[in-house]
Parts: C-alpha cells; sequence; structure tokens
C-alpha cells in the first residue's frame, strides 16, 4: 500500500517541498530505512515521526493511504 | 455543562501589525469582568552569526498538525486556569527582523492567572507547535532556526 511522506523545515533540503510516495511501507521502520537509502544525508538528522498528523515513538504499522510526516526540532516563535 | 470550542486558525501571512494588537486590546472594553490582561509579543532579532546578520525569518508549519496541537493546549490552558479569554496569532512566510510573529494574549478576572496561563502557552507554542524558522542573513545564505 503506498504511503506518502512529507518533511519539513531542514528536511525540505534533503527531499526538496514535494511529497514522496513510498510504494510498499508496512511500518514506518520499513519506511525510514528505505528512505534513509534513497536520501542518504537522512541518515543522521534530527526528527520525530507524525502519522497522519500524530506523533509515534517506535515502530508503527502502516495500514496504507497514510500520511508519514517527519518532522525536524520545532522552533515557532 | 462542557463548552466544546472550535479549532481556530492561529496563522497569519507576513507579519503581525502594531494596530492589529491595538485593535484587539480595544475589543476587550465589552468585557468586563476581565481585570488583568497579558500580551506576549514574539519579534525577529537580528543574531549575528560568523559575522552573518539575520535579516528575516521565513516560517512554515505543519499547518492542520500545529492547529490541532493549538486546539489541545488552547483546552488544556482553559482547563487550568480561570481565563476570560486567549488569543493567538503566528506569523507564517518571511518576516524582517524587527518585525512581530508572534502575539499570544490572554485575560483573566486577575493578574496572576493571566500571566501564568500566557507565559505557559508561549513555552507550549515554542515546544510543541510544528512550525520552523530559516534564518535568512543578509549575504542570502541561510540556516535553520533552533529553539532553545
Amino acid at each position: 500500500m503506498p504511503v506518502q511522506v512529507i518533511v519539513f523545515g531542514q528536511l525540505t533540503d534533503i527531499l526538496g517541498h514535494q511529497p514522496v510516495t513510498m510504494e510498499d511501507a508496512p511500518d514506518t521502520s520499513t519506511l525510514i530505512q528505505q528512505l534513509n537509502q534513497r536520501y542518504p544525508a537522512l541518515v543522521n538528522a534530527p526528527y520525530i515521526i507524525a502519522v497522519d498528523k500524530k506523533i509515534v515513538t517506535g515502530n508503527t504499522t502502516l495500514t496504507g493511504g497514510n500520511t508519514v510526516a517527519l518532522l525536524p526540532p520545532f522552533a515557532g516563535g | 455543562m462542557t463548552t466544546e470550542r472550535k479549532i481556530k486558525n492561529i496563522f497569519t501571512q507576513g507579519p503581525i501589525p502594531a494596530s492589529f494588537i491595538a485593535d484587539s486590546i480595544q475589543k476587550h472594553d465589552t468585557k468586563t469582568n476581565i481585570g488583568g490582561h497579558s500580551i506576549f509579543l514574539g519579534q525577529v532579532r537580528a543574531d549575528v552569526i560568523d559575522g552573518n546578520k539575520v535579516a528575516a525569518i521565513e516560517y512554515t508549519a505543519y499547518e492542520e498538525m500545529a492547529l490541532e496541537k493549538m486546539h489541545q493546549i488552547r483546552e488544556d490552558i482553559f482547563a487550568k486556569y480561570p481565563l476570560v479569554c486567549m488569543h493567538v496569532h503566528h506569523s507564517l512566510g518571511k518576516i524582517a527582523t524587527g518585525e512581530i510573529c508572534l502575539f499570544v494574549f490572554t485575560s483573566a478576572a486577575h493578574r496572576k492567572e493571566a500571566i501564568d496561563a500566557c507565559t505557559e502557552t508561549v513555552e507550549r507554542i515554542k515546544a510543541e507547535l510544528p512550525i520552523w524558522g530559516k534564518e535568512i542573513f543578509e549575504n542570502e545564505s541561510y540556516q535553520w532556526k533552533e529553539n532553545i
């Protein structure tokens, strides 16, 4: 099932501004491995993960059609 | 009875004008149960890093997520403090140094509640809202802002 990946802040320097579609990602760990291969600069970048706007910790199952956001450290205000 | 508050938009494109802040204060003159307002204004600072001076910060956000999170923060703050009202505005886009990028306005019957609620809201906005700032230097290079 395809998963849409969106990134913000400094991660747009690595992945650009457009959403990236990953075709076969059963869970967030697999997804990140795939992204790390495609974008090696991502490996050492700090970020947290949100699945459908909810922050997740640890490996999370993706059911397809999810939007996974990679969120670098927040800097509002 | 529970009060349902709608998700409010906090984002405004460009800087927050001083006249908007003045109008916002003026609008409270009919709410005579208020005895104290507390206002925090964030202003873009001209930091100098390795000899380069910041000229502007360009703000972006994961807007849908930020608005949901702000709604939750608002609910928490209203549950914790006896506020009459709270208003939050955050800029998006390029904000030049010296311009206002964050406006947090809390009002209560007494000063302590207004001040404490304002402080806690500002801290939570900085820590929890998915907002990013690109510090653009006078020589047009940039770095990503970090909150400390």
